[in-house]
């Protein structure tokens, strides 16, 4: 019967999702080196696994969209670090705006102009502006201004990946003095993977660029609207 | 009020600031919320971020206590990227991206996210030396 089997299907590819991740932190844990990072092992294990089962995305979304609907609750848990870092928030105020702000505007106008340059799609290039803030805003911004959400979700990660590498160099070539800079450069520049490097330089640049992380996205969802409006109008 | 029925709301107070279950419960709920808002008034944000500022009012408002969500919600966000993994299955669609479109979009991503990242340290430092020298005059 098509009903159960689309349940089974569900299950399964619901069960793979969670093991894989459960696995890879635990190999994380073990081994904590950046290329066994559960970012790319989860990832990279079921697409394996997808591959030599000859399993489509359509297939594998199916039974696993609701684990991606939990953004939404994600979104809402983002209000507790807020919440707790107001203190911060209400003295540094004005260089963590100027931050996002020119960090934002960097994002996504490097996005769109490198992305003419090489002559990417219209979709891949809207996909790829939001790409440096944290996925459930980003996925957000994506189906805002006509991008792909699941391809953005995909630059995100590699954003994260990338961002996390090219840290440590940065961080030894830039002539940065405080640590208000060095943690808007992780979380601004690298996300979720971008604040937990930053927690190991110092707990002060992790709780800065937790907080550049969570501003980026929620900057950059609030003008989504506009930004589309504006994109609309100039194509 | 005899006293069983006065300690209810204490004994659910008490389960909500030691369950995380519960907690993560009424952080879907807070989202719920906010998704049922946004359809109601047909709001251009996305109903999370409703949710998420329902709950930072409530918390500045000391309506609620940070206790009754801090394990939920620090849990959601530590196993974020389960979630978002689903999403990144997206490639197996997109056998174009092996190749040179694979290799022109990783320049974007790696070229634009140290342009990001450059840029917005070089920034943030400046301000911040900037309100130093002005803060000793």
């Amino acid at each position: 019967m098509p009903f159960t089997e689309a349940t089974a299907l569900a299950v399964f590819w619901s069960a793979a999702t969670i093991v894989f991740y459960i696995g890879a932190r635990t190999l994380h844990r073990l081994r904590p080196c950046w290329w066994l990072s559960p970012l790319i092992v989860t990832p990279t294990a079921l697409l394996i696994l997808a591959l030599t089962l000859h399993t489509g995305y359509r297939d594998y979304i199916r039974g696993t969209h609701w684990l991606v609907a939990l953004l939404g609750p994600v979104t809402v848990a983002f209000a507790l670090p807020i919440y707790e870092q107001r203190a911060l928030i209400r003295r540094q105020w004005p260089v963590l705006l100027i931050g996002v702000l020119v960090g934002s505007g960097i994002a996504m106008t490097t996005a769109w102009a490198l992305a003419s340059v090489l002559g990417l799609s219209d979709s891949l290039r809207l996909s790829l502006m939001p790409r440096s803030v944290t996925t459930p805003f980003a996925m957000a911004v994506s189906s805002d201004i006509g991008g792909l959400p699941d391809l953005t979700a995909l630059f995100v990660v590699l954003t994260g990946v990338c961002g996390a590498a090219l840290g440590d160099a940065m961080l030894k070539w830039l002539p940065l003095r405080s640590s208000l800079a060095r943690g808007a450069l992780f979380g601004m520049g690298a996300h979720g993977a971008g604040v937990a490097k930053a927690h190991q330089i110092g707990s002060e640049e992790g709780s800065i660029a937790g907080l550049v992380m969570v501003l980026a996205g929620l900057f950059n969802v609030l003008v989504a609207p506009l930004l589309s409006y504006c994109l609309r109008a100039f194509a | 009020m005899s006293i069983r029925a006065r300690k209810i709301p204490v004994l659910i107070r008490f389960a909500l600031h030691h369950s995380r279950v519960l907690q993560i419960a009424v952080i879907i709920g807070f989202w719920a919320l906010g998704e049922g808002l946004v359809r109601r008034f047909d709001l251009p944000v996305p109903g999370g971020i409703i949710g998420m500022v329902l709950v930072l009012a409530l918390l500045a408002s000391g309506v609620i206590s940070p206790l009754s969500m801090r394990r939920g919600a620090y849990w959601l966000l530590a196993e974020m990227l389960l979630f978002f993994v689903p999403a990144v299955m997206a490639v197996l669609d997109h056998h174009e991206f092996v190749g040179l479109l694979g290799l022109k979009l990783l320049a974007v991503i790696v070229i634009g996210t140290g342009l990001v990242m450059g840029g917005t340290a070089l920034t943030v430092d400046l301000c911040y030396r900037w309100q130093v020298r002005h803060a000793l005059h």
